[in-house]
């Protein structure tokens, strides 16, 4: 067992399920989406994106550009929620970012599906 | 480039997910903490509003307290998030300096930028192996002449001496060893305009290393290659190496020749300069008895020289079993008494020629005590010594490196001067000394530019379309000046050559034919102005018929129109 490969899949994995939390729930209904959880999945992902720098193997540079995919739609939907706020109703707003939050999802979850893959396809 | 990316993303990992988790920390708990409004309402910090807090906080700028008076428990997370985030934030950006200092990664990066440098040279170019003493007179040669050169050296202390002259044109070097063909690859030996690679180093190894990667890896590159040793040299000329120079082998052939034919020296000095610059009144050396002080592979080359001009020589030498020196004083020159064995009184000149600068004074000093009239040739090896050697101002001081940078430009400027030197060596004296004074009323006594031209449809398309509607045109054309074709311009054909057939100083009258060759020696300004004649046809006419040719479609036709009943009412 390694360390290292404990925190990064650790990481990586933590960053999607925190992800899908925020985004599970009805589209339009404020308050199933809290903003701590999107929060956490900003401050998760950042922290993943920074874990795959400099790994020079081509899935490496897959798992970097998923995350900073996930990363760029998170932080996105962050600032439309400061942004915005007052301007819209609430139902429109969340619908804005519940749904961004959802192609962060998508990402994060190729990201998870490449890093099964690379474990299965370990010999050992 | 992308290797040098990963390198920073991988070295700044640690310190940015100290600041991510310390931040993160920070601002969630900023947002736990209960505080008031102005109105005195409870009141929590939103997450973009403790982003912002400490943000500006953990960055050491400090706004203060936004949007509301923070209550004490506020305050007191703060003050804990100061000491949490300013020391991790402190860490990585001093990371990103010492990042930035790095030894490994600044090399990584000039030598990226060296290698985007050359792929982007737009010119043709010489690579130069080394950044010694001869290649520092070439680069400021070819400088002056506008070509372009990149340098590789492996010594820093020698490349910022690169970066302190002032050159027309960036100069790229590399901090490297050319021994490594992935360095000669980054200096462009594949780069479709290289001209050459010219390699000065002084070790002989090297030289032979670079001349075979070139060789191998692009066979079509003009090399130079110094070489002392007598077996590296053959090694070289195997397999095809175009020059090769021995320093010691050229020193003595070059006192011959001012020994013999001093005309024919001038020539080639000043053929060879750095333009602009004017050669000294050169000295000419007595014939009678020389002594000759040190007997190495210099000393042997002089004495072999001096022998071809039947100048009887006598040789001091320190070490003749190492030498091989049969009939030699025993000695190193430097005191009276081997000078005086040597009957230095009654000998015309002396050599001081051992390879240490000092010894050499010592000798020529002592031997002027004794016969202030000899004429007196000394050898120079380090630059640093210069002013020594000034302040003595001996009769011919030669240096190896400037004969080697001289020899050099001879192959490197064109090809066809080479070939007039080698052809002006045989010629007389006085030939030489003619030349020379012609060359000087023409062009004045700076040093020339001397460049090839060839008459075929991409180098002179004006010469040959008229040479194909029947015009007869001579060199003397090439020389009349396209303002005025009263003037000539400051240019002297000196080399023709047509079907291999070097034709030496043309006569002006010669007519041109396809496929000549002309090498042309003149001012800076008849260089520039020279492609103006060969390439435009308007400006040819001119110069052979004085007639200003039409260019537009309607003015031909009125002339034509013109012509026409001119001739019917004659």
């Amino acid at each position: 067992m390694n360390l290292e490969k404990v925190v990064f899949g650790f990481f990586i994995v933590l960053a999607m399920t925190l992800n899908f939390g925020f985004f599970i729930g009805d589209i339009d209904n404020a308050s199933h989406h809290h903003v701590y959880e999107l929060y956490a999945a900003i401050v998760v992902s950042l922290i993943a994106t920074v874990l795959k720098f400099g790994d020079r193997t081509h899935v490496g540079a897959i798992l970097l550009s998923t995350s900073l995919a996930a990363d760029l739609q998170l932080i996105t939907a962050a600032i439309l929620w400061t942004a915005l706020n007052g301007n819209y109703d609430e139902p429109s707003l969340t619908v804005y970012i519940v749904s961004l939050s959802g192609g962060a999802l998508m990402a994060n979850i190729i990201s998870v599906i490449l890093l099964i893959s690379e474990t299965i396809s370990q010999k050992r | 480039m992308d290797s040098i990316l990963f390198l920073i993303l991988r070295r700044l990992r640690r310190p940015l997910i100290l600041i991510i988790v310390t931040f993160a920390t920070a601002i969630i708990g900023l947002t736990l903490m209960p505080g008031l409004d102005d109105q005195g309402n409870p009141w929590k910090m939103s997450i973009f509003n403790a982003f912002y807090v400490i943000t500006y906080t953990a960055t050491t700028i400090g706004y203060g307290e936004t949007p509301y008076a923070f209550s004490n428990a506020q305050r007191l997370w703060v003050t804990f998030s100061i000491y949490l985030t300013v020391i991790p934030w402190f860490y990585a950006l001093g990371k990103i300096i010492a990042l930035l200092q790095d030894k490994g990664l600044r090399q990584a990066l000039s030598t990226v930028r060296f290698t985007n440098k050359v792929r982007c040279l737009q010119e043709p170019f010489y690579i130069l192996c080394s950044y010694g003493q001869s290649s520092c007179l070439l680069v400021r040669a070819l400088d002056e002449k506008g070509m372009r050169a990149v340098v590789i050296e492996p010594q820093q202390e020698r490349l910022n001496e690169l970066e302190l002259i002032d050159t027309k044109n960036a100069i790229p070097y590399l901090c490297a060893d050319a021994i490594l063909p992935e360095n000669l690859e980054r200096a462009g030996i594949q780069h479709p305009l290289c001209k050459g690679v010219i390699a000065l180093t002084d070790d002989d190894n090297v030289n032979l290393a670079v001349a075979i990667a070139v060789k191998l890896m692009n066979p079509d590159l003009l090399v130079i290659a110094r070489a002392e040793r007598d077996d590296i040299a053959a090694n070289m000329a195997s397999f095809g190496t175009d020059h090769i120079i021995n320093p010691y082998i050229l020193f003595g052939d070059q006192l011959a020749m001012r020994v013999h034919a001093l005309g024919t020296y001038l020539l080639h000095e000043w053929l060879t300069g750095v333009p602009g610059d004017t050669l000294p009144p050169p000295k000419n050396p007595p014939k009678g008895r020389w002594v000759v002080c040190g007997y190495g592979r210099f000393g042997k080359s002089v004495v072999e020289n001096l022998a071809r001009e039947q100048i009887t020589t006598t040789i001091i030498e320190a070490m003749p079993e190492i030498t091989g020196c049969d009939a030699c004083i025993i000695g190193s020159g430097t005191e009276a008494k081997t000078l005086l064995e040597a009957d230095i009184t009654n000998a015309v000149g002396i050599v001081a020629g051992t390879d240490n600068d000092i010894n050499n004074l010592s000798i020529v000093m002592t031997a002027f005590e004794l016969n202030p009239n000899l004429f007196v040739v000394i050898r120079k090896n380090r630059r640093h010594n210069g002013r020594l050697f000034k302040q003595f101002n001996a009769d011919i001081t030669m240096q190896p490196t400037e004969i080697i940078a001289h020899e050099c430009l001879a192959h490197m400027i064109t090809p066809l001067l080479a070939q007039f030197l080698s052809l002006a060596r045989n010629q007389t004296n006085l030939w030489a000394n003619k030349l020379i004074s012609q060359l000087v009323s023409t062009m004045g006594e700076e040093v020339p530019e001397t460049w090839a031209v060839t008459i075929n449809n991409e180098h002179s398309p004006a010469v040959i379309e008229l040479m194909n509607a029947g015009l007869k045109i001579s060199l003397s054309h090439l020389m009349q000046h396209p303002a005025n074709r009263e003037n000539k311009l400051a240019l002297m054909p000196i080399l023709l050559l047509r079907n291999n057939t070097p034709n030496l100083l043309p006569d002006p009258n010669t007519q041109l034919k396809a496929g000549d060759r002309v090498l042309f020696c003149g001012t800076v300004n008849a260089k520039s102005i020279l492609p103006l004649i060969i390439n435009n046809a308007k400006v040819l006419t001119y110069i052979i018929d004085g007639l200003e040719v039409p260019d537009s479609l309607i003015w031909r036709w009125f002339q034509n129109k013109f012509n026409k009943r001119f001739k019917n009412k004659n």
